[in-house]
């Protein structure tokens, strides 16, 4: 019998079976579901971003405009920041769930304003999400579980094994065979629904390309183990359970232990330190001599030197030095804190070699630039773009050059 | 009575002959095992992190020289919550939720740093802990263990001789769901141990009872749709597929279609959105830093009238910190107003959420098993209120220090040169105004009063699923 032919011949068996065809449809329905709802959320974000970055436009003229000298004017005008989605972005949400990808910062200290995070309602936070990825990384092998786990089992229980094996030339030929088709049937069923998905978003075909042969070969690694498993000759029941225990393993102990075991082995600073930190350096300027705040701030910026305290109360300069000593205290624990995030997520990287379900997360999260490293880029724009906003207002601050409302017009512009 | 015991026997003996149960149980326990251990772990971490840096920053604060009142008022103060004894099973909005609060004068803040910031990602199974293994885990544990429960013995052809010796089709159901309930008993064995652990640790017993009945009950609705599954489809392979598909849509996909179906149905402004328009609104009350605010006209000039006098400088008051303490007060109502909104408008969707637990039990289970754990989203808001009711308390102290002990015109003053600034502080013994702070779960029998409306779900279901199944059982032909 040719390769085609037995193919063929398994292809109608399985579309006669029912529980077969059932589960076809389960995983178009789940995987479309899924995309569905990812495109959806997407969907919200952008409208989110421009809703907001209209409104934050009319908020920082008015605010701007109506005020009479530099210092205030940087105290009451905010800037929206934001990541906008990609176009993968709907198949897997990653670290948009858990990490802000908007801000509204303004020119006092930027450490107390870049960890704000607004996670939403938590009681809806908790139930997770069913994206694509999640979709296909954890719950797509228990359905090629499902399917797979009773090829031999069922065959042997029903007394037909032994025919069957006898009318094939090669038997272990006619298991792969029969693995292959019902599992490209499972396949299929969740590729095409990404496939709408991406065409719907605009994703490019490269990245839809990608995505579908890391689904592929993942969903091969899930055959091969569930083939080998089913050979065994045991009871079903036992095959079955057998096989969620290496689910089990893979996409849950491995995974929770490696979280723990980096945690442990790179650790980081608390963030409630950061914060502290830059907090005290900033309460603590109003009481120290003015000296203690414009020495560190000078040799930062000693283009700046030129500026005097006059050294009758509050006096915005003063002001807005401390706010930049105040991060300039934190910085060391800051980049503590990036530097071992970056870290934390390079091993999670290696470890995830171990979890194939993790691996395939990251990979899809990877594309749709939803992972760490895309959070940790965006972050730097923002602190760019703070940077950019003091190099607007200084000049107004420490050199003397006068106030006017128009130059509203000249505020830097957060670049996405 | 004898025959449904004997039923159940002989369900137990082929399950360890084909070391099915062995497989199973080694496998939830293993897992439970290793999943308890770590949330123990990161709940302890958590809790000691927590206790330490709150008694720190309670004696820094009480620590700080003497100063001027409002430099306090800017200082702040960090609160942090601390968890119930049960936590450690299910931390519920713990792990998604801020533990600190900053607390300090003219705003606000909101909860911060959640531990799923800054730690490794691996996949969205990672973040297990015992409840959610008991939540998800445990019934497809059961499905598979009990789904041959009928259909085997109509596969196997023994079921025609079973029915024909006399043994009626209600016994041999019941022995079936017999041996799977003490099969779900086992699995309830080390939360029932950790259950009577917590009541030593100061939970009450009511709770800690309910708690187990909870998840026994959740456990006893999926052996009944199990065995009703196994006895009304005619195949093995579909009997599986039937439970398996039911398993992920009650699990996984229906609680997410829940969210996805609540955020539409009530939407739910973001934090940003909402700080636009509060911002306007809190910049029109008028600044409380600035006595020649026009805002403040009639109170000072009712202050002076009252006194009879002329000038501020001979007021009995200072008048700086009565217009702080009175300018903090109304902005902490516009505050007030705005946090109220939005803590409402969460528990609307938390109850258009739960109320699709009549559709998935596995909903109506975990919003029971928080709201009695005490991790539920009204804990949350009540550490937010309790964390307000501190702040407002110590601002408001500071100012009236601010208004009583500390005279106008050294006040006005302090910038003049060093010995000025000194004259503008007031003793450090003041800041004792500051509370020790400690969250205080609601008590035993509020928690348990709102998981009734999910505990009445439960039943609904077992009552549906028992009398499908004695309908069932009257159909049940070999």
């Amino acid at each position: 019998m040719t390769l085609v032919n037995s193919l063929k011949r398994e292809a109608r068996f399985v579309l006669r079976h029912r529980a077969f065809v059932t589960w076809i449809l389960v995983v178009l329905g789940a995987a479309s579901f899924a995309v569905w709802s990812g495109i959806a959320e997407v969907e919200q974000q952008r409208e989110s971003i421009a809703f907001l970055s209209e409104s934050d436009r009319t908020d920082r003229t008015e605010q701007f405009t109506s005020q009479s000298d530099w210092g205030a004017a940087a105290y009451y005008s905010f800037h929206l920041t934001h990541d906008a989605p990609s176009n993968f972005a709907f198949a897997a949400l990653g670290q948009r769930d858990t990490s802000s990808w908007k801000h509204r910062i303004r020119m006092l200290a930027l450490e107390g304003q870049i960890y704000e995070h607004d996670p939403g309602n938590p009681e809806l936070a908790l139930v997770g999400r069913f994206d694509f990825a999640f979709f296909v990384a954890f719950v797509l092998p228990l359905i090629l579980i499902f399917i797979l786990h009773d090829m031999q089992a069922s065959e042997r229980s029903a007394g037909r094994f032994n025919l069957l094996v006898a009318s094939v030339a090669d038997d272990r030929s006619l298991w792969r065979h029969r693995a292959l088709v019902r599992s490209a049937g499972v396949l299929i069923a969740a590729i095409i629904p990404l496939t709408f998905g991406g065409i719907v978003s605009g994703t490019s075909a490269f990245t839809l390309a990608t995505a579908a042969a890391w689904v592929i070969a993942y969903g091969i690694f899930w055959t091969i183990v569930c083939s080998w498993v089913a050979s065994r000759d045991r009871n079903a029941q036992t095959i079955l359970a057998s096989l969620v225990g290496i689910w089990i393993l893979l996409s849950t102990i491995i995974p929770a232990g490696s979280r723990v075991l980096i945690e442990h082995l790179v650790p980081i600073p608390e963030g409630a330190d950061i914060l502290m930190t830059q907090r005290e350096a900033v309460n603590d300027a109003w009481d120290l001599p003015v000296s203690a705040t414009m020495t560190p701030f000078y040799a930062r910026h000693p283009e700046w030197t030129g500026y005097e305290y006059t050294g009758d109360g509050f006096e915005w300069g003063w002001y807005y030095a401390f706010q930049q000593v105040g991060d300039q205290t934190a910085e060391s624990l800051s980049d503590d804190y990036r530097e071992g995030r970056v870290e934390r997520d390079r091993l999670a990287g290696l470890f995830a070699l171990a979890a194939p379900p993790a691996l395939l997360e990251r990979q899809l999260q990877n594309l749709a630039a939803t992972d760490m490293q895309s959070v940790l880029a965006y972050e730097n724009r923002v602190r760019l773009f703070h940077s950019e906003l003091r190099n607007f207002y200084y000049p107004g601050l420490f050199g003397n050059q006068p106030f006017d409302p128009a130059r509203v017009e000249d505020l830097p512009e957060f670049i996405p | 009575m004898t025959a449904v015991l004997s039923i159940a026997a002989a369900e137990w003996r082929y399950w360890r002959r084909s070391r099915l149960a062995l497989v199973v149980v080694a496998l939830f326990v293993l897992t439970l095992a290793f999943v308890s251990v770590l949330t123990n772990m990161r709940v302890a971490a958590d809790a000691e992190a927590r206790a330490h840096h709150q008694e720190e920053s309670e004696e820094t604060f009480l620590s700080q020289p003497d100063r001027h009142p409002h430099r306090m008022v800017h200082y702040g103060h960090y609160v942090f919550r601390t968890p119930t004894p049960l936590a450690t099973f299910d931390p519920g909005l713990d792990s998604v939720t801020g533990q600190a609060m900053f607390l300090e004068g003219h705003r606000q803040n909101s909860a911060t740093f959640s531990s799923s910031v800054s730690s490794a990602d691996l996949g969205g199974l990672s973040w297990l802990t015992p409840a959610v293994i008991y939540q998800v885990f445990a019934p497809l544990l059961i499905v598979i263990l009990g789904y041959g429960a009928i259909v085997r013995e109509r596969e196997a052809r023994t079921l025609a001789p079973l029915l024909a010796q006399g043994t009626s089709a209600g016994a041999l159901i019941s022995g079936k769901l017999l041996a799977l309930f003490s099969f779900a008993l086992l699995l309830v064995v080390p939360l029932a141990v950790t259950a009577l652990r917590s009541t030593s640790d100061g939970e009450s017993a009511s709770v800690a009872a309910s708690l187990v009945a909870l998840y026994l009950l959740y456990l006893c609705v999926w052996i009944g749709l199990t065995v009703l599954v196994s006895t009304v489809l005619q195949k093995r392979t579909t009997v599986l597929a039937t439970l398996a598909a039911c398993w992920l849509t009650v699990t996984l996909a229906l609680p997410a279609i829940a969210v996805n179906a609540t955020s539409r149905a009530e939407p739910l402004a973001g934090k940003i959105e909402t700080e636009l328009t509060m911002l306007n609104e809190v910049r029109d009350l008028g600044d409380g830093h600035d006595v020649d605010d026009s805002v403040y006209d009639a109170l000072q000039a009712s202050l002076l009238e009252e006194e009879g006098v002329e000038r501020v400088e001979d007021l009995d008051v200072n008048i700086r910190g009565v217009l702080a303490g009175r300018s903090e007060a109304e902005l902490t109502e516009t505050l007030n107003e705005y946090a109220e909104r939005r803590m409402q408008a969460e528990s609307r969707q938390a109850r258009v959420l739960n109320r699709i637990g009549w559709l998935t039990p596995t909903l109506a289970l975990g919003a029971a098993s928080r709201a009695i754990v005490g991790t539920d989203l009204e804990h949350y808001h009540r550490f937010l209120r309790q964390a307000e009711a501190l702040r407002i308390e110590f601002v408001q102290g500071l100012n009236r220090v601010h208004a009583e002990e500390l005279s106008y015109t050294a006040d006005i003053n302090r910038n003049r040169d060093e010995a000025s600034s000194r004259r503008a502080r007031v003793d450090a013994s003041n800041w004792e105004v500051l509370e020790t702070f400690e969250y205080e779960p609601a008590p035993a029998s509020e928690r348990l009063a709102r998981a009734s409306s999910s505990l009445q779900m439960l039943i609904a279901w077992l009552i549906a699923l028992a009398a499908s199944l004695s309908w069932a059982g009257m159909r049940l032909k070999p």
